[in-house]
């Protein structure tokens, strides 16, 4: 017998590549099964015990009362409102505690790395105590803070106008104005704000191109407010109201119950504050670490060429070190974002807390995709952001 | 003035006094006139704040909320009529810790230096125990005695190693295996078994809950992130995209949503008579949550890995997955282990969200014992104070013992 000696390739079931792709694709069945058998047994259950499915519910009424909410609200307003009033309150949280926790982080940051060696000490136990604390723990030790404080009736006052009791801090806010006046005046602040911008572009490219001193801050801000102040004026005159009035808080009724201003529950205080310190602790660590990741020599020419330490740290540590700081900043910020879904456990109706009771009354699963695609779109924008500014810093830097 | 001074005499004038106390001082403290008011407004508002805190902690407060909830605080309601009716169900939780203290001690002897700091505190800290002036009788007589036994069995773990050569490295992690399925079966108990009445996982909580969440989801959340690091960076579509998902959609949503729409979907996808078990679904949930995290973690590792090492690796003949498992990995986790330990003690932290599905852990026992007792309100402060401490303690010693195996592995050196 003649033995065939011609090369007859690798055979199929020992070709790199087909074993590859055989078993991704066994893998990727493997999990699309999986997840379809899941959601299909979760539909067949949903068939058999009755419990409603879709989205059809949106439009019906929550005809559920939203403790502490941003936006009006009354308890027949429809489920997508009321989903949306909480995602309203989810976000102002994040917006107010990612401003300030990014102020006290870096307060915190810098305190670490001073050469006061008691100063340093207090910023290291602040650090390690707070990031080493469940939130939760937290959250609770701040909510019954406020709780243990007086009943509304025998509460602080504080200057007169804020109120200080067991329901929260109520303070003077401005409300709007008679009719469409606040929404007129806010456009017209917006294009005031924009106008601003471009003066501060203006300005700062004449300094670049010219090498004359033209404060492109200063001019910014100036037409900013001045815009603003003429626009209030222009509202003023036109409709005959100011957009905005203060509203002061006061006593109302038999229980004494603080109308008017703005209240703070006991909820929303406690979150704020909880949030805000435990997130500084992170914040602070990568403020540190982008901080020591400057050239120590970047520092010791600054000095040499005589710029105070203040200076040195604000001209030049600052701007290099943001580009190390502000990746694992923006994941802090999300992490702040996503940790106010602890806001339930003290009363406060974040976007979690109301999908929570909204099981209740509507299907589960449909509320999980919109609570799932709300965090994206949260997660997305704060990415969005941070990679805008990130691009910015660094095309400014050179 | 002084530089004028020296130099109309001709000579520097003399260098200020650097060393000793005074020195370090003046270098640490007062370094300049900015430094030197900041030290005192400092220390006066440290002094205020600690004589304010003092007067609290020793006067004001009242710290009978921790002595009533006591043993809450270990177990929940474990040994409670509702859970273990008409026996004594507490020797229980205290064997497992029996068994966990014996491999404590253990690992103190082969470990060394770090492994005896674990071992002795958590000895003598749960003897200790015994000697608190808690209401114990009515756990048992034996309480005080097992826990009381803690010590001698650290030092019987340890020597069983010095004195002996059945404990090595694997054995101690098969060992550490075969204990928490102990204490798994201890806690569950065995039907038909005098003393081991079956317990249900409901009444499961306290420390014991948070910890063995804890231990479950560290021990099995690394090799996951593990493997769905290595699957996002691989370079086939499917398996990649499969990561990619996942890691994207654990990491977007919160954990305390997770664990609420686990509770309710769940059940929905199972026959209605399937048993449920909420502890095992918390620690798929915190686990997978974790693993999503851990893979990004290592996923930068890897990242941050010099090209030359697999180029290297590759060069020398080793396979794709030998170059992936000896030479990438080894030094990818090497590098992030600041971060891996970042994400266990953010786990350890999690695990207080589990009373988002009733489970009353240890801060939810508090919590739920100050609702039902409108009489301790006042006390809350007290009490939130201490569950800080105490996982504060745990955390800070995660971060410590990391710290000491950094040193061991040279991270940041080369």
């Amino acid at each position: 017998m003649m033995r065939n000696l011609t090369y007859q390739g690798i055979p199929i079931w020992r070709h790199a590549q087909v074993i590859q792709w055989a078993s991704q694709i066994v893998s990727g069945i493997l999990v699309v099964v999986l997840v379809a058998w899941f959601f299909i047994n979760i539909g067949s259950a949903i068939a058999e015990r009755n419990i409603p499915y879709g989205f059809s519910f949106l439009s019906r009424g929550y005809q559920t009362p939203i403790g502490q909410h941003f936006l009006p609200y009354k308890s027949s307003d429809t489920f997508q409102y009321a989903l949306f009033v909480a995602f309203t309150n989810t976000l102002v949280v994040s917006i107010i505690g990612v401003i300030l926790a990014t102020a006290l982080g870096i307060v915190v940051g810098v305190a670490r790395m001073s050469s006061n060696w008691l100063v340093a000490k207090m910023a290291a136990v602040y650090v390690e105590f707070f990031r080493n604390v469940p939130l939760l723990v937290q959250l609770f030790f701040w909510f019954y803070i406020v709780l243990a404080l007086p009943p509304v009736r025998e509460g602080y006052v504080v200057a007169g106008n804020v109120y200080v009791n067991n329901a929260g801090v109520s303070v003077p806010f401005p409300s709007p104005g008679r009719g469409d006046a606040a929404l007129i005046w806010l456009a017209l602040a917006a294009a005031a704000i924009a106008l601003g911008f471009v003066a501060h572009r203006m300005m700062s490219r004449r300094e670049e191109q010219m090498g004359i001193a033209s404060y492109p801050v200063v001019y910014g801000c100036v037409v900013a407010v001045v815009g603003g102040a003429v626009a209030w004026f222009v509202v003023m005159v036109t409709i005959g109201t100011a957009p905005l009035v203060i509203s002061i808080p006061a006593p109302e009724g038999a229980f004494g119950r603080i109308a008017g201003g703005f209240t703070g529950s006991a909820g929303l205080l406690a979150l704020l504050v909880g949030l805000i310190i435990y997130t500084s602790s992170f914040i602070a660590e990568i403020v540190r670490a982008g901080i020591q990741s400057v050239n120590r020599g970047q520092i010791e020419a600054a000095r040499a060429l005589g710029l105070a330490p203040m200076a040195t740290l604000r001209n030049v540590t600052f701007p290099q070190a943001l580009r190390v700081i502000i990746p694992p900043l923006i994941s802090q910020y999300l992490n702040l974002t996503k940790n106010s879904s602890l806001a339930g456990a003290i009363g406060y109706s974040d976007l979690t807390n109301v999908a929570k009771t909204m099981t209740q009354t509507a299907p589960a699963v449909s509320i999980f995709v919109l609570i799932m695609l709300s965090y994206l779109a949260l997660s997305l924008a704060y990415s969005l952001i941070g990679n805008l500014y990130n691009r910015h810093i660094r095309f400014a830097g050179g | 003035m002084a530089f004028n001074n020296a130099q109309a005499s001709g000579s520097a004038p003399p260098p200020r006094y650097q060393a000793g106390i005074a020195g370090w001082i003046r270098e640490n403290l007062f370094s300049s006139r900015f430094n030197g008011s900041l030290t005192v407004i400092t220390a006066a508002l440290l002094l205020l704040a600690a004589w304010f805190c003092l007067r609290w902690v020793l006067l004001t407060a009242d710290w009978s909320v921790i002595a009533t909830i006591g043993g809450g605080f270990f177990i929940g309601q474990y040994n409670t009529e509702l859970a273990c009716p008409g026996q004594n169900c507490f020797w229980r939780p205290q064997a497992g810790l029996l068994l966990v203290t014996l491999l404590l001690g253990m690992a103190w002897g082969v470990v060394g230096r770090v492994g005896m700091q674990v071992a002795l505190a958590v000895g003598i800290v749960s003897a200790a125990l015994a000697f608190l002036p808690y209401d114990m009788e009515s756990m048992g007589p034996d309480v005080r005695i097992l826990l009381i036994a803690n010590l001698p069995v650290v030092f019987a773990g340890w020597a069983l190693v010095r004195y002996t050569s059945l404990v090595t490295v694997q054995r101690l992690v098969i060992a550490g295996v075969i204990v928490f399925l102990l204490i798994l079966v201890l806690l569950r108990g065995l039907p038909g078994v005098p003393g081991m009445q079956p317990v249900s996982v409901i009444h499961w909580g306290g420390l014991t809950l948070n910890l063995l969440l804890a231990v479950a989801g560290i021990v099995l959340s690394l090799p996951i992130g593990i493997a769905l690091a290595l699957g996002r960076r691989s370079n086939l579509p499917i398996v990649k995209l499969l990561c990619v998902v996942f890691i994207e959609i654990f990491r977007g949503v919160p954990l305390i949503t997770l664990l609420f729409m686990s509770q309710v979907l769940v059940p929905l996808a199972f026959p209605e008579d399937f048993p449920q078990n909420s502890v095992f679904r918390a620690a798929v949930i915190i686990t997978l949550f974790s693993s999503a995290y851990m893979a990004e973690n290592i996923r930068g590792g890897l990242q941050a890995l010099s090209r030359g090492q697999v180029e290297a690796a590759r060069a020398l003949g080793l396979a794709g997955w030998q170059t992936t498992l000896l030479i990438e990995l080894p030094q990818a986790i090497r590098n992030v282990i600041p971060a891996i330990v970042g994400q266990f003690i953010a786990l350890f932290k999690d695990t207080s969200l589990v009373y988002i599905i009733g489970m009353l852990d240890v801060v939810e026992i508090g919590r739920a014992f100050i609702q039902g007792n409108p009489e301790y309100l006042g006390n809350a402060r007290e009490l939130f104070i201490f569950l800080a401490i105490v996982f504060w303690i745990f955390t800070y010693s995660m971060s410590y013992v990391s710290g000491r195996i950094e040193e061991h592995m040279g991270v940041g050196r080369r």
